[in-house]
């Protein structure tokens, strides 16, 4: 089956609703391109990312505790930073995660599924992991970790669920192709034409 | 990393060959085909084998069968395929050549 895959109709692109051509020029704006040129980079965006998630979890969950009204000011700050790296690995991964499947093509849909299977793994690892720590705490009578709320645990499982795929979509992206030399040809020609 | 998930044989091509020939560029060629052109680009490295039906597409946009642009196999030089592997020298393989581009 042929997949839209560009803004403009084409095959089954007619189904493409204007909100989906939208998302496609934002998700394919060539600005985030230097940011995820390199795996450096890339690890870099992603940890990035991670660590402020861990900060605005953090941030949010002082204030519900401690109801300290100066946090609002850092976690304005680190909410704004988190949207703006949120953007950035999504634009990254060419909105591999955010565009919907009928704008995605085979390759961007098998590069999808593979992100998926390996984020399910690492966050039933974390996962697993936190529960550990938990049992181990009851076991050793601690009487579980009084200082986090089970709706806090709830909380940051959910954020690793649910953030997981554009992480590790971000770390398996590939470097762009070099660039196109008939891009080169077709621009020389309209300066000629122009 | 994580290729085994995907790709257990290396799909040849010289995509990028033929698309320099006919000074088509990836993104002009993905919008043909229905592909991001990013795929474009991942086939032509060999980071992607492409199903039957996107190769068969491609080989339909440049009309050429499709086993001219993918082999499992690596392809030879085209100037090999061309004037054969003796070079220049070589009558025989020159009028060979010949008769298969007549063809």
């Amino acid at each position: 089956m042929t997949q839209p895959t560009t803004e403009r109709a084409f095959g089954d692109a007619k189904k493409a609703t204007k909100y989906d051509r939208a998302m496609f020029r934002v998700m394919n704006d060539a600005a985030v391109r230097p940011a995820f040129a390199t795996a450096g980079r890339r690890r870099a965006v992603v940890s990035a990312h991670a660590a402020l998630t861990v900060a605005t979890l953090t941030c949010t969950s002082l204030l519900y505790v401690r109801d300290t009204a100066w946090l609002v000011a850092p976690l304005a700050v680190l909410l704004v930073l988190w949207v703006v790296a949120t953007g950035m690995l999504n634009g990254g991964t060419r909105g591999l995660l955010e565009l919907r499947t009928r704008m995605l093509d085979e390759r961007q849909r098998a590069d999808r599924d593979r992100a998926g299977a390996v984020a399910h793994r690492a966050a039933t690892a974390l996962l697993a992991a936190a529960a550990g720590v938990f049992v181990l705490a009851e076991a050793v009578g601690a009487d579980g970790l009084p200082g986090v709320p089970a709706v806090w645990v709830l909380v940051y499982a959910l954020a690793a669920v649910w953030l997981m795929p554009l992480w590790v979509a971000g770390l398996q992206a590939r470097d762009e192709p070099a660039d196109d030399f008939a891009d080169e040809f077709q621009d020389g020609a309209a300066d000629g034409a122009g | 990393m994580y290729n085994f998930l995907y790709m257990s044989e290396q799909v040849h091509n010289r995509l990028a060959v033929i698309r320099a020939e006919r000074s088509v560029s990836r993104k002009q060629l993905a919008e043909a085909v229905g592909a991001h052109y990013q795929t474009i680009g991942h086939i032509e490295r060999g980071q992607y084998n492409p199903s039957l039906d996107l190769a068969l597409r491609i080989a339909e946009y440049f009309e050429l069968p499709v086993e001219v642009l993918f082999a499992l196999r690596p392809f030879r030089p085209l100037s090999d395929e061309l004037y054969g592997p003796q070079g220049h020298g070589n009558q025989r393989d020159r009028q060979d050549s010949a008769d298969r581009g007549a063809r």
